[in-house]
């Protein structure tokens, strides 16, 4: 049920909702479907970024993909966390959580989601920073690949999406924005600070390519 | 069930205006040709480069069904559909723009003015159709920016707002209104209003596009001097002389569509040849200022919804006012 909800709203609804009013434009992602499990990593500005992305992939996987988000904000209560898991198949985190508990550490729950055979979606910036201006990556994202080495991840760089539904915003206001996906890359250093590096460089490259066609 | 779809199917607007139906088959004849003849020349010749040349070939069938359908199927689909129209011109204009973000709100306001305009073309409310942005978004976006308290960069944000809003909002919507026209009332001896709005309406769609088309293609056959060397580098005047002229003349033959005489028809095709030559040429200076080539992507091979369009910002509502005058 869950998943027919889930293909019905971004292969559909929201996908069009977005592509339509909100003006939402996305690179080709068919490529997507030939991977079997991967990491999204992605800038992040606004609410619509986790949508937006669901919305821009094949229909097919949609369901297998969980963006994971900050159980302080989307699981404020049982409704929220309920309706963020099931609408959009979040995985909740606790950003500050009890350090003696291994159950609820950030790192473990993604373990496990990977695990089970899900993809994930992860803002490595933390929380939705100003508009395009990046901020410094958190380390989580780096460790989780050196424990799943065989995990690709994808870049990708979001443009102009804080301005359709800016922080601190409720109200949509439909404005051209732009998704580009990078190519999937296994990790090739085995340091966190070298992954991340390595990461921003690629996301730099993915905004820079926005910039030239524009031009 | 059968019958019931028949019955609609008589009804429709496309099937009972043979001179309607006529200006279609000119238009897929057109269409035909251009595919046939890049089909062949690239068999012929495989080294030239005829890519740009196809892929813009391929979006102007979609664009046809797409206006066919919109326009000229049934007029209760014609006023959604521009209006979604102009809705993505002025959301391509404003977010290439670029707005301070205290103008969200304002924008947003700007943005539910879209269906209001059309709403009173569809009601043929003319008098307030007439005066709802250029008096009433123009008095109130300012006031909403006021309050919203930012004052520095407010000049630049009111004026581009309100801008955007004319040319992509009030511009376009008088082809909607084509649509609203009561009986004409000022007919010349012998002249009808028998293929009504769709008839004005087809025919200043098809002339501003044909005259695009047919700009261009002079300008790559015989273009040497150019004629706004800052705006626009590769607009000549050869181009604009030779589409002029041949609208001109294409507009005379089409003249059917229209309740107006020979020379008001012929008139007509010149106002609109020159004014959307104007149209293209704004908007190029836009971009140019801006720093972008195109307005988009949406169209392979055109850019974005406003490139296509930016001739008809000019030519709509210019024509229309040119008919309203003549006969009503």
């Amino acid at each position: 049920m869950k998943r027919i909800v889930l293909i019905l709203s971004y292969g559909y609804l929201i996908r069009y909702f977005l592509r339509i009013i909100v003006g939402v434009k996305c690179s080709d992602t068919s490529f997507l479907k030939k991977e079997k499990q991967f990491i999204l990593i992605a800038n992040h500005n606004s609410h619509l970024d986790a949508m937006s992305i669901m919305a821009s992939m094949p229909k097919s996987i949609v369901h297998n993909v969980r963006p994971v988000a900050a159980q302080d904000y989307f699981g404020k209560t049982k409704r929220q966390e309920w309706f963020s898991n099931y609408f959009i198949n979040t995985l909740l985190i606790q950003r500050k959580h009890d350090k003696s508990s291994i159950q609820d550490s950030p790192m473990h729950k993604m373990d496990e989601a990977l695990k089970q055979g899900f993809s994930l979606i992860i803002f490595p910036e933390g929380s939705r920073g100003e508009p395009g201006v990046a901020q410094e990556f958190k380390a989580g994202v780096a460790m989780l690949l050196l424990q799943n080495p065989e995990i690709p991840y994808i870049p990708i760089y979001m443009k102009n999406m804080g301005k359709a539904m800016p922080k601190g915003d409720s109200l949509i206001v439909p404005h051209e924005s732009t998704i580009v996906y990078g190519t999937p890359n296994k990790i090739t250093h085995f340091t966190v600070d070298e992954i991340l590096a390595c990461m921003k460089q690629e996301m730099e490259v993915l905004r820079q390519s926005l910039e030239n066609t524009k031009s | 069930m059968k019958e019931q779809i028949l019955n609609y199917l008589s009804r429709m607007d496309l099937l009972q205006k043979i001179d309607i139906l006529h200006v279609v088959e000119i238009i897929f004849a057109i269409l035909i040709t251009a595919s046939l003849t890049f089909f062949i020349w690239g068999k012929l010749k495989p080294e030239t480069n005829l890519k740009e040349l196809k892929s813009r070939t391929n979006s102007w069938w979609v664009m046809v069904f797409l206006f066919i359908a919109a326009v000229l199927l049934d007029r209760m689909i014609t006023f959604p559909a521009l209006a979604l129209l102009s809705f993505v011109a002025f959301r391509e204009l404003y977010s290439m723009i670029g707005f301070r973000d205290v103008d969200r709100r304002p924008i947003f306001w700007a943005f539910l003015a879209i269906p209001v305009q059309y709403y009173l073309a569809y009601i043929g409310w003319y008098e307030l159709f007439i005066i709802f942005i250029p008096v009433w978004m123009f008095l109130f976006i300012p006031v909403r920016m006021v309050i919203a308290g930012e004052t520095t960069g407010i000049i630049k944000s009111m004026a581009s707002l309100q801008w955007s809003l004319m040319i992509t909002v009030y511009g376009l919507s008088h082809l909607a209104y084509f649509l609203a026209l009561p009986e004409a009332t000022n007919l010349s001896e012998g002249k009808s209003f028998i293929n009504g709005g769709q008839g004005l309406l087809l025919f200043v769609v098809f002339l501003t596009e044909i005259n695009d088309v047919l700009q261009f293609m002079w300008g790559k056959m015989l273009g040497k001097h150019k004629i706004t060397p800052s705006v626009s580098p590769n607009k000549t005047w050869e181009g604009f002389i030779g589409g002029v002229l041949s609208t001109t003349v294409i507009s005379y033959f089409i003249g059917f569509l229209t309740p107006l005489t020979d020379m008001q028809v012929v008139l007509g095709g010149f106002i609109i040849g020159c004014t959307g030559f104007f149209g293209d040429i704004v908007m190029s200076a836009i971009k140019r200022d801006i720093g972008v080539k195109d307005t988009g992507s949406t169209i392979p091979g055109h850019g974005g919804v406003l490139d296509r369009i930016d001739s008809l910002t000019y030519t709509a509502p210019i024509f229309f006012h040119f008919v309203y005058y003549i006969v009503f």
